[in-house]
């Protein structure tokens, strides 16, 4: 497999309200520039939404920013998008946040992000420790058998 | 930034469809939330939520249409869904709203169907 291009990006947004739609802009952007296929890009840029509101909404971090990187890169077989983003919180617990279930009937309905995220990439893996802070690292591939 | 969700409502017979545009998040879930039960306490029964000016939702935004589907249960009636992108199709598939709420391609066919 030989990489042809990249493109990189990184942003850092305060912790307002709709920002992770500038997140995710961003990020589909870069996409379109890779010629991702729509539905791709939707679904990654759902993902980003889910961690960038899990961070806001759930890090507690004291600086309230939220740190991206984005990685772009066009391959002979097709092309990939690696996200990271990170916050300076407390960290979570990946396992707990997956065994939420916020369905009808349901006393606590919020706080399914998590399965979202990992629903709509193609590769998700969590750095987080307590008070460490917390990185999603995902990855979206334009063609699903990428080897 | 804000991106503000609008909701239209179009009264049928038997029902009302709910049309929005822009970003189903916290803010504009309660805002459909506020319309729907508006058409509750008028006694609407059937509800259908055309998404087709919708190209963004949230977990939050989605844990807002849930509450809005229990309670529409609790009085004995039905909301369904029309028009939605591929990707909210699946999210709505993941959050497990397919199973208590019918969801259509087309507005024709949900019309037909629901009886409105």
């Amino acid at each position: 497999m030989t990489s042809t291009a990249e493109r990189q990006m990184e942003l850092t947004l305060p912790m307002v309200a709709d920002i992770e739609i500038a997140a995710a802009r961003a990020a589909g952007n870069l996409a379109r520039e890779l010629g991702m296929s729509s539905e791709k890009i939707d679904e990654m840029t759902h993902a980003i939404i889910e961690a960038c509101i899990n961070a806001r909404e759930h890090s507690g971090c004291e600086d309230n920013r939220i740190y991206l990187r984005f990685v772009g890169t066009s391959q002979g077989d097709g092309s990939r998008i690696d996200v990271w983003i990170t916050d300076h919180g407390r960290g979570f617990d990946p396992d707990e946040a997956r065994s939420r279930r916020p369905a009808v009937g349901a006393t606590h309905k919020r706080g399914r992000g998590l399965q979202l995220i990992e629903a709509h990439m193609d590769e998700v893996s969590i750095s987080t420790s307590s008070g460490g802070g917390t990185t999603i690292h995902m990855v979206k591939y334009e063609k699903k058998n990428h080897d | 930034m804000t991106e503000e969700l609008r909701v239209a409502v179009d009264r049928k017979a038997n029902g009302a469809v709910l049309y929005t545009k822009g970003y189903i998040n916290n803010v504009g879930g309660e805002e459909i939330a506020n319309r729907a039960y508006e058409l509750m306490d008028d006694n609407v029964r059937t509800l259908l939520l055309n998404l087709r000016d919708t190209k963004i939702v949230n977990s939050i935004g989605i844990s807002i249409l849930i509450e809005i589907i229990e309670k529409m249960i609790d009085k004995g009636g039905s909301i369904a869904f029309c028009c939605l992108t591929p990707v909210i199709h699946k999210t709505f598939q993941i959050m497990g709203l397919a199973n208590y709420a019918k969801i259509f391609d087309s507005e024709d066919t949900a019309l037909k169907e629901l009886g409105l």
